[in-house]
């Protein structure tokens, strides 16, 4: 665009040349010619300012577009090549390189899985991660739960639209228990060749629950399960009670509660000693942790997996991991995890 | 399940222990308590006073001033010469020769305790002195009344202490309704009355009209004709029913009342109270309908009442107000023509009994508990009824229960005035047995082995007769039949789950399993994830995790097709609509946030799982994919001008990472977009596909990405990433690094610049110069290439330099730079000949 006043075409000349060098386009606006425009507009005599003002407008305008124009993520990009290690004429000193090591981090509650399932590891438990999406032959019929029994209603799961082929839409699983069908199959032959099924099963379960503080719909849990000969609920007991020890470093008194799950019978809730250091105050509630939900594996779950009541017993716990990571870091809001905040995730680097 | 303390004492020939200690082993040994009340402390200091007189205040056209008789029971408060206390009532039913509960000045209005205290006091009103009040049911917060004062309906002498009087110091223990899921008899004070004895180590008896009630039921009366048909047995296993005439309706006793309204029963009138009444007693619900109302709708001498499933376009009014379509398949409570109730969820609002009501049919069924659940999720009717139906009660009971609730209606000039009616369709031998379920038989020793103890039968024997199961054992093996309220016990499981809890899990001998010393195999996928996250965090990468559910816009702005991805029914918000195909997306998605938030430059990954139904059956079980993939995403500010395409940041980590897990890959260009979801997000002209150096096998993409993209999610220009298949580097995967001895001679280092075309790969330029250098290089020698500068002169559009150092080491003698530059001249050689590269 033509500029009837000098300085202003020669301000022009100089601006657009500089916006190609501009990091941040928008920086332009902040440039001393530009604000040397409208200082000497200020000052000119009233009869020229309308002209003069015009042009500098105008010449913002172009600025404007021009701007907007470099941003325009629509500019095609050119190609490259993809299999050269670095740009064309990149300086030695700007090729591609990786961060500074002391930003990296890993997260919380995948640190704490690998802490947890290290540590039944050494217990004798295999790991294997669970699903994240399912049918609800594993979440409830193979669980004992009957077709349109109450107890499905305490997990209020997810579904799909679309059908597996009984027609029956696929599941968002409420709870890593789908895991224990598939387990106790692969492990019967092995459990009649007397080896016991020891298996840990983090993964990724979902509710259909509104979020708040401390609610998510998405958040992670670890099933365990042990059959063999003999096995009864003081195991179950002593295995929790030594898992929790462990996990803590130090000893702990334990209690249960009775509790109902249609896929154990008995069925608990088994909770520890809150550590002394994770005590807000003495008050009843702050002394334990009720942390997992367990009980001897149902027969006709067991029997489901071809694996036969009479002869073999076994056990299976559930709890969750953003607790145990809440408390131990005093984390306050449980939504933190999903976030993928770096204000978040690099305080764990 | 709110559980009065006080109420179940009256069912226990032994004193229970202190409330807290009576809590501590209820959350031990029979579920968890949510909360406990005292509601003592609401009634702290209320009296039963006597209106000796009640005169109107002069000036007001409803006041009265009257003068109470408290036995002096009040300390501290003004009175006559007689001893009485001066109170202005304005109350339409106060009247000399009553008993009221008073509240003196000091008291806390109940219904205010907890919620904003309102403390009484002796104050003026028009003029006369009002010492504290006479209370409502509404105030005393043990009912909705509020148009006149309570009448106390007790012989009790003036000057008795109202909570004392009513049993009203009282604790109520709210105890987990998910712990009785499949104890229906627990839904009634006196289930969790046994339980408690059972759990205490005491036996417990039911009150003879429960344990064994009448079983004559033909010799009640005959006044009123009754009938009852059931067209849907298998929905409705029992039906019970009878006729009460000359009912007088009007209020419950003030006992009765303030036992339902303790454990959250609004109290309605003396005939609906009582079928509470009995329901929280023994979770059965009851039924009251209006004889003459039922009868009227069919207009003939009979009352009848049909169970049936609904027929098309009929619609019921309900006692909550509300008209209802009934669903298809609900269980219809109706007169020949007309509907009356929603079976076990609601009654009907037009056969309600009310104050006009002469005559009444009371009915106590039992329904399917699968058929009750589904009616009342179909209408949101989630009512007494239904939290007892839909546990299944046991049909066994019903005649206790419709026998004794008929019983206490039964006053005054009500009469029986119909036979009962008992129409039932039992499991076989149900009925002769007294038991839902036949007798398990068990071994001490299956219970002491799923257990860990070592009880013997007589201590089995006492723990289950505690509790009413009739147990005959023989030898080492106890017999049990279970009492006709027990649904739960079946299996021999059951049987171990009651001894255990009746003993005490907390006291099981803890043991901890025997184990093998054969190593645990350590899952090959885990290891992966394990891996990459070390080395990412190490390169300074930052892991996130990210919803598996996003939004339909993510996906139509990273250009996959949402009819790719499974879709939930029942999304919580459109932003968790759909399963997300692949992470690169969520992880798009959330470098915006962060570049606001201060951070210039970061790299974040996340590992995780991709579905499409693209796969929709390829898992074992006929179910979708799960693909394992990592997503990477690197950005830098705009404001830190960088040079050159980010796409190399992308690349340096990707191949620094696979390298790390022993993978060589070779990234090359996307001659044409695939219609494929995962290639998507990025930009043809700068993204490549990775393949394994050897084999060839995809692994992934890596690239910057397309611009509807960049525009949606306001990413800086310089934005990369990648995303990789986690199954096959789980599977090429090589912990073991390639060594190389160690020569004794130096090694000779030599650089060689190429000029070709700018159109020419790279890639394939260092493939020539790689495999030229192998043919060449002496037998005993190794040889290392690399990268030095890739170059383009300003003022020569047409080509580019390409730099490589090459290092040429010889294990048996010293080389000489001369066999290296003759090397070197192959390389030129081959370069010219197959690219026409001309030697700078």
């Amino acid at each position: 665009m033509p500029y009837a006043h000098a300085r202003i075409s020669e301000a022009a000349d100089v601006l657009k040349a500089r916006l190609n060098d501009l990091a941040v386009k928008s920086d332009i606006f902040k440039a001393v010619e530009l604000k040397a425009l409208y200082d000497e507009l200020k000052v000119l005599p009233t009869e020229q300012k309308a002209a003069f003002g015009q042009e500098v407008n105008a010449l913002r305008g172009e600025l404007t577009e021009l701007v907007a124009a470099a941003q325009d993520p629509e500019t095609e990009l050119a190609s490259i090549d993809v299999t050269a290690p670095f740009a064309t004429n990149a300086p030695t000193n700007d090729r591609p390189r990786l961060l500074p090591a002391e930003h990296g981090s890993t997260h919380p509650l995948m640190t704490e899985i690998t802490t947890i399932v290290d540590i039944f590891g050494r217990m004798g438990f295999a790991a294997v991660e669970s699903r994240e999406i399912d049918d609800d032959h594993h979440m409830f019929n193979t669980l004992n739960f009957p077709e349109g029994h109450p107890a499905r209603d305490d997990y209020d799961t997810f579904t799909t639209e679309q059908k597996d082929k009984n027609g029956k839409s696929f599941i968002a699983p409420a709870h890593t228990s789908i895991m224990q069908h598939r387990i106790l199959k692969a492990g019967r032959e092995g459990l009649e060749n007397g080896t016991p099924i020891a298996s840990v099963m983090p993964g990724r379960v979902f509710r259909n629950e509104d979020l708040d503080a401390t609610h998510e719909h998405t958040f992670y849990q670890l099933e365990g399960v042990y059959v063999d000969k003999g096995v009864h609920a003081g195991m179950l007991m002593a295995t929790l009670q030594t898992f929790l020890s462990t996990y803590y470093g130090q000893d702990l008194k334990t209690k249960t509660q009775p509790f109902y799950f249609p896929f154990t019978e008995p069925s608990f809730e088994f909770a520890i000693e809150r550590p002394a250091q994770l005590r807000k105050d003495d008050s009843e509630e702050q002394q334990w942790l009720e942390l997992v939900g367990c009980g001897m594996i149902h027969p006709n779950v067991l029997r489901h997996a071809g694996i036969d009541p009479e002869i073999y017993t076994g056990f299976a716990f559930g709890f969750g991991i953003e607790r145990l990571v809440m408390m131990k870091y005093g984390i306050e809001d449980i939504r933190h995890f999903e976030s993928a905040r770096l204000d978040f995730l690099r305080q764990f680097a | 399940m709110k559980v009065s303390y006080n109420w179940i004492q009256d069912y226990l020939d032994f004193p229970l222990p202190p409330v807290d200690e009576l809590v501590k082993k209820i959350g031990a040994q029979l579920g968890a308590v949510e909360s406990v009340t005292d509601l003592g402390v609401q009634y702290k200091g209320n009296i039963i006073a006597k209106i000796v007189s009640c005169e109107p205040l002069e000036g007001s056209d409803h006041l009265n001033v009257c003068l109470i008789d408290d036995g002096g029971a009040a300390k501290d408060v003004e009175r006559n010469s007689d001893g009485l206390v001066q109170v202005v009532c304005g109350a339409p039913n106060a009247r000399a020769g009553i008993l009221v509960a008073w509240l003196p000045p000091g008291a806390t209005v109940p219904s205010t305790v907890g919620k904003n205290p309102y403390v009484l006091e002796a104050r003026k009103l028009r003029g006369a002195m009002s010492n504290g009040m006479l209370a409502s049911p509404k105030e005393l917060a043990i009912g909705d009344s509020h148009e006149g004062i309570l009448e106390i309906d007790y012989e009790v002498l003036p000057g008795a202490d109202f909570a004392e009087t009513y049993k009203l110091n009282d604790y109520i223990i709210d105890i987990e309704n998910k712990m009785f899921t499949h104890r229906p008899d627990c839904f009634g004070q006196l289930g969790v009355a046994r339980e408690i004895a059972g759990i205490l180590g005491k036996p417990f008896t039911s009150p003879e009209w429960y344990r064994q009630p009448q079983q004559n039921l033909t010799t009640y009366g005959s006044e009123l004709k009754l009938a009852v048909k059931n067209e849907v047995p298998e929905l409705v296993p029992r039906f019970m029913a009878l006729a009460i005439s000359n009912v007088e309706i009007g209020p419950s006793s003030v006992w009765m009342q303030t036992f339902l309204n303790r454990v959250g029963i609004r109290p309605i009138n003396n005939i609906v109270d009582v079928t509470n009444y009995y329901m929280m007693l023994t979770g059965q619900p009851l039924h009251a309908y209006d004889y003459d109302k039922v009868r009227a709708l069919d207009g003939g001498d009979t009352a009848t009442l049909v169970a049936r499933k609904p027929r098309d376009s009929e619609r019921l009014t309900l006692l909550n107000g509300k008209t209802i379509d009934p669903r298809q398949d609900a269980i219809l409570i109706a007169t020949e023509t007309t509907p009356v109730g929603l079976g076990g969820v609601m009654g009907g609002a037009d056969t309600e009994v009310s104050d006009d009501t002469k005559n009444i049919i009371l009915e106590c069924a039992t329904f399917d508990m699968y058929s009750i659940r589904r009616t009342s999720m179909a209408h949101g009717i989630f009512s007494d009824a239904v939290t007892r139906f839909n546990k299944g009660q046991s049909p066994l009971q019903n005649p206790a229960v419709l026998l004794q609730a008929a019983h206490d209606m039964v006053t005054g000039t009500a009469e029986y005035a119909s036979n009962v009616i008992d129409i039932h369709n039992l499991p076989d031998g149900t009925a002769g047995r007294g038991s839902l379920h036949p007798t398990v038989s068990v071994t001490t020793e299956y219970i002491n082995s799923r257990l860990g103890l070592s009880l013997n039968a007589e201590e089995m024997t006492q723990l289950l007769k505690n509790v009413e199961c009739s147990v005959d054992t023989d030898g080492d093996t106890l017999h049990i039949t279970t009492p006709f309220w027990r649904t739960d016990i079946e299996l021999r499981e059951d049987i171990v789950e009651e001894v255990g809890r009746l003993f005490g899990f907390d006291s099981l001998p803890l043991q901890l399993p025997h184990r093998t010393v054969t190593p645990i195999v350590a899952d090959p996928l885990l290891q992966t994830k394990s891996l990459i996250r070390t080395v990412l965090s190490g390169f300074g990468a930052n892991e996130a995790l990210t919803y598996s559910f996003v939004h339909g816009k993510l996906l139509e702005a990273t250009g996959q097709d949402g009819s790719l991805a499974f879709r939930l029914n029942n999304a919580l918000s459109p932003d968790l609509q759909y399963y997300r195909i692949s992470l690169l997306p969520s992880l798009l998605d959330k470098v915006h946030a962060n570049i606001k938030n201060g951070y210039d430059e970061f790299a974040l990954f996340e590992l995780g799982k991709g579905h499409t139904t693209l796969h929709q059956d390829d898992d074992a079980d006929g179910l979708p994919k799960e693909f394992d993939m990592l997503a990477f995403v690197y950005s830098a500010h705009d404001k830190l001008k960088k040079q050159g395409a980010a796409f190399y940041q992308a690349k340096h980590y990707a191949e620094s990472l696979l390298a790390e897990l022993g993978i060589a890959v070779t990234v090359e260009p996307i001659d044409e977009m695939p219609d494929v979801p995962i290639v998507k997000p990025y930009a043809q002209q700068r993204a490549g596909y990775v393949y394994e150096a050897e084999s060839r096998e995809f692994l992934g993409i890596i690239g910057e990405l397309a611009p509807a993209i960049r525009r949606h999610l306001k990413l800086p220009a310089h934005t990369a990433g990648f995303e990789l298949h986690l199954e096959p580097i789980t599977r090429l995967m090589n912990s073991v690094k390639r060594y190389q001895p160690l020569s004794r001679y130096p090694s000779v280092e030599q650089d060689i610049c190429l000029r070709v075309t700018v159109a020419q790969p790279y890639g394939e330029l260092l493939t020539l110069v790689r495999d030229t250098l192998q043919t060449h290089v002496p037998s005993e020698a190794v040889f290392d290439l690399q990268p030095v500068d890739v170059y383009a002169r300003e003022d020569d559009s047409e080509h580019k330099q390409v730099t490589f150092r090459v290092r040429v080491t010889h294990y048996a003698r010293t080389l000489t730079d001369k066999e290296v530059t003759g090397l070197l001249d192959r390389v030129a050689e081959a370069a010219a000949e197959n690219f026409s590269a001309t030697r700078i």
